[in-house]
């Protein structure tokens, strides 16, 4: 123990004997995990906040579909509702949301728009997605209400107010004709411009009678046990029929939106290992100074009887207290930053606020509180401390006492 | 006791081959305090090097007590030089972070001695070499009298078998050089402690009880006083 304490002496004295340079390569560290912590956050918040808006606050993580549905999303391919009671009280499924999703054309005094008709079970979507919180303005729906909620990008389009009448006209199953008259009575934000401009919210019943689908729906919205939609994916395909019924994912649903993180996460990467490289150079400057200024010092340690081996975990221990030190200022000053714009997100505007739109995203960059980033990152750097000093290692096992001292 | 048979040392300096040592025998017994002399060149460090197991001899044996030391592992060879040898090199060499206290310390933490045992010596040490009240101290608050004083406490700290010192007196004045002397051979005198010096310094072969003179890396010539 003792021992060990002078270890620690050494190597932390060592640290103060050349200031500069110690602050030079603990600041390197303090900037790579700032940038390398604020870019991951700034790219996984994202990330997270476009699965939120599409896939957790609409879609779902998992859907069921009668087969066939998603390729040809017409109403004849609906599956009836008690396909699914075996999944009651499956223990990695929390929820099950019957839906209907259905085309129509809506037309109010002279203007008429193709929009997506989403039929919801009112009682169950109410603690699940809990779409009645987007409602920007007049009210949610009520179960047995004859009402709807459009989106807000709708609503500007075709220019509604609420208690206005639109007119819905579409193709009902098995080729019946599909018509009603419902009066708005709210407007939602859904978060997506692009489903903003197209989504009217009905009632299930409602829905079932506008298409004739009674007691059917075209879409089951999955709710996995802790957001493990993966267990619940696999879970789903063991107990459903699956020869009539189709399980998938939101990566398969969505496949443009999987790509898109995809190939941000690579160029991310490929930024971090470009920051990674320089600090691993700064390091390495530090590692390759420390191990040729004290090539004289180590030959006398050697000398002395001290094994080489003590030698390289005094100088491990002395970079690794750098790294330590500048890991731990660089979360900490990073840390206010994440929740600040966790809380505040960056709004894009412009050029880019127009981009990332015509996209279908919120313009909106929040980033992400998973403590995994910081962790991950802070890991890199201590692999990095790691790495570089094998230099060090390689360097003092090929000391020869005497060429050191006479150097 | 120190045995060394036939010892040479060739170095390789670009296509050239400088022969350091040739054929060397000798035998150093417990309790000398020997002066290896000889012009700059003449093999003097290397010699000591050898004894002191830094180098390896291109040919022969040296064998501290019953351990051939040219044969062993480089591990093993640190492991003895610790518990074996002490060294006193001319500039001193101390850890420049440490204080006094903790450099003569420091060989018997890497001995891994209890701490009561380490703080008696390391205090009887520098006591020994008249620095007691210089315990705190680091290295560049020193005077150079006073480091090669700490070195000698440093040296000795470890409880070796002999004490190797390489032009101790080289960098320091005159009355430091002659305090330091005394100190040695006071050791020499009172512990029996095993002083062999390679030097030049004139006071330093006044005090020695046999005199080594090397010349061209051979013997030239070996009494005792």
């Amino acid at each position: 123990m003792l021992y060990h304490s002078m270890i620690f002496k050494l190597a932390w004295r060592n640290i103060f004997r050349n200031k500069r340079r110690s602050l030079i390569t603990i600041s390197s560290i303090i900037f790579a995990v700032i940038f390398s912590v604020l870019m991951r956050s700034l790219q996984h918040g994202a990330y997270d906040n476009m699965l939120k808006n599409i896939v957790g606050n609409y879609q779902g993580y998992v859907q069921v579909h009668y087969k066939g549905f998603w390729d040809e999303k017409t109403i004849d391919n609906s599956f009836y509702i008690h396909d699914l009671d075996t999944l009651e009280r499956n223990k990695y499924i929390q929820y099950i949301n019957p839906r209907i999703e259905g085309y129509a054309l809506a037309s109010f005094k002279k203007e008429s728009k193709p929009v997506i008709v989403l039929g919801i079970d009112l009682a169950k979507e109410r603690h699940t997605i809990q779409l009645q919180n987007k409602v920007i303005k007049g009210s949610f729906i009520q179960e047995n209400e004859e009402g709807i909620i459009i989106g807000k990008g709708l609503q500007k389009i075709m220019n509604l107010q609420i208690n206005d009448s639109l007119v819905f006209l579409s193709q009902g199953y098995q080729g019946s004709l599909a018509s009603g008259i419902y009066p708005v009575v709210g407007i939602i934000d859904l978060k997506t411009p692009e489903l903003n401009k197209r989504t009217v919210i009905m009632n299930l019943n409602q829905t079932q009678t506008f298409f004739g689908l009674e007691n059917m729906a075209t879409t089951a919205v999955i709710g996995p046990v802790n957001g493990d939609w993966e267990k619940a994916e696999f879970e789903l395909n063991q107990v459903l029929d699956t020869q009539n019924l189709e399980v998938m994912n939101w990566q398969e649903m969505l496949p443009e939106l999987k790509q898109l993180i995809t190939v941000d996460r690579a160029g991310g990467t490929f930024v971090l290992i470009i920051l990674y490289s320089i600090l691993t150079f700064s390091l390495f400057g530090t590692v390759l100074m420390l191990a040729e200024e004290r090539n004289f010092e180590f030959g006398v340690l050697i000398a002395l009887g001290m094994a080489k081996s003590k030698i390289i975990q005094t100088t491990i221990l002395e970079t690794l207290i750098m790294a330590l030190v500048g890991v731990l200022s660089g979360l900490i000053i990073t840390l206010p930053i994440v929740i600040y714009f966790n809380i505040f997100p960056i709004n894009l505007s412009g050029q880019m606020q127009e981009v990332v739109e015509q996209f279908g995203f919120e313009a909106l960059l929040p980033t992400s509180l998973d403590p995994k980033i910081s962790l991950t990152q802070a890991a890199i750097v201590f692999l990095i401390v790691l790495l570089v000093n094998s230099y060090s290692i390689i360097k003092i096992r090929r000391i020869n006492p005497t060429k050191a001292m006479r150097s | 006791m120190i045995y060394i048979q036939n010892i040479s040392k060739t170095y390789q300096s670009g296509i050239i081959q400088v022969k350091a040592l040739q054929n060397i025998n000798l035998t150093i017994k417990k309790g000398e305090f020997t002066a290896i002399v000889g012009p700059s060149g003449s093999g003097k460090t290397t010699l000591l090097n050898l004894i002191g197991g830094l180098d390896s001899p291109s040919h022969g044996i040296i064998k501290i007590d019953q351990t051939d030391i040219t044969s062993l592992p480089e591990n093993d060879l640190i492991d003895f030089r610790l518990h074996h040898i002490g060294f006193v090199f001319q500039s001193y060499n101390l850890i420049p972070v440490l204080t006094a206290k903790e450099n003569v310390e420091f060989l018997m933490l890497l001995q891994k001695k209890e701490e009561d045992q380490r703080n008696e010596r390391t205090i009887q040490l520098l006591k020994a070499v008249g620095l007691e009240n210089q315990i705190h101290k680091k290295p560049n608050e020193m005077s150079g009298g006073q480091q090669q004083r700490v070195a000698v406490a440093r040296a000795l700290a470890s409880k070796p078998d002999f004490i190797l010192a390489d032009e101790p007196t080289a960098n320091l004045d005159s009355s430091s050089a002659e305090n330091l002397l005394d100190i040695m051979f006071k050791l020499n005198q009172k512990e029996k402690m095993t002083f062999i010096f390679s030097t030049h310094d004139s006071r330093v072969i006044a005090k020695a009880q046999r005199i080594i003179t090397i010349d061209d890396g051979q013997i030239i010539n070996d009494y005792y006083r």
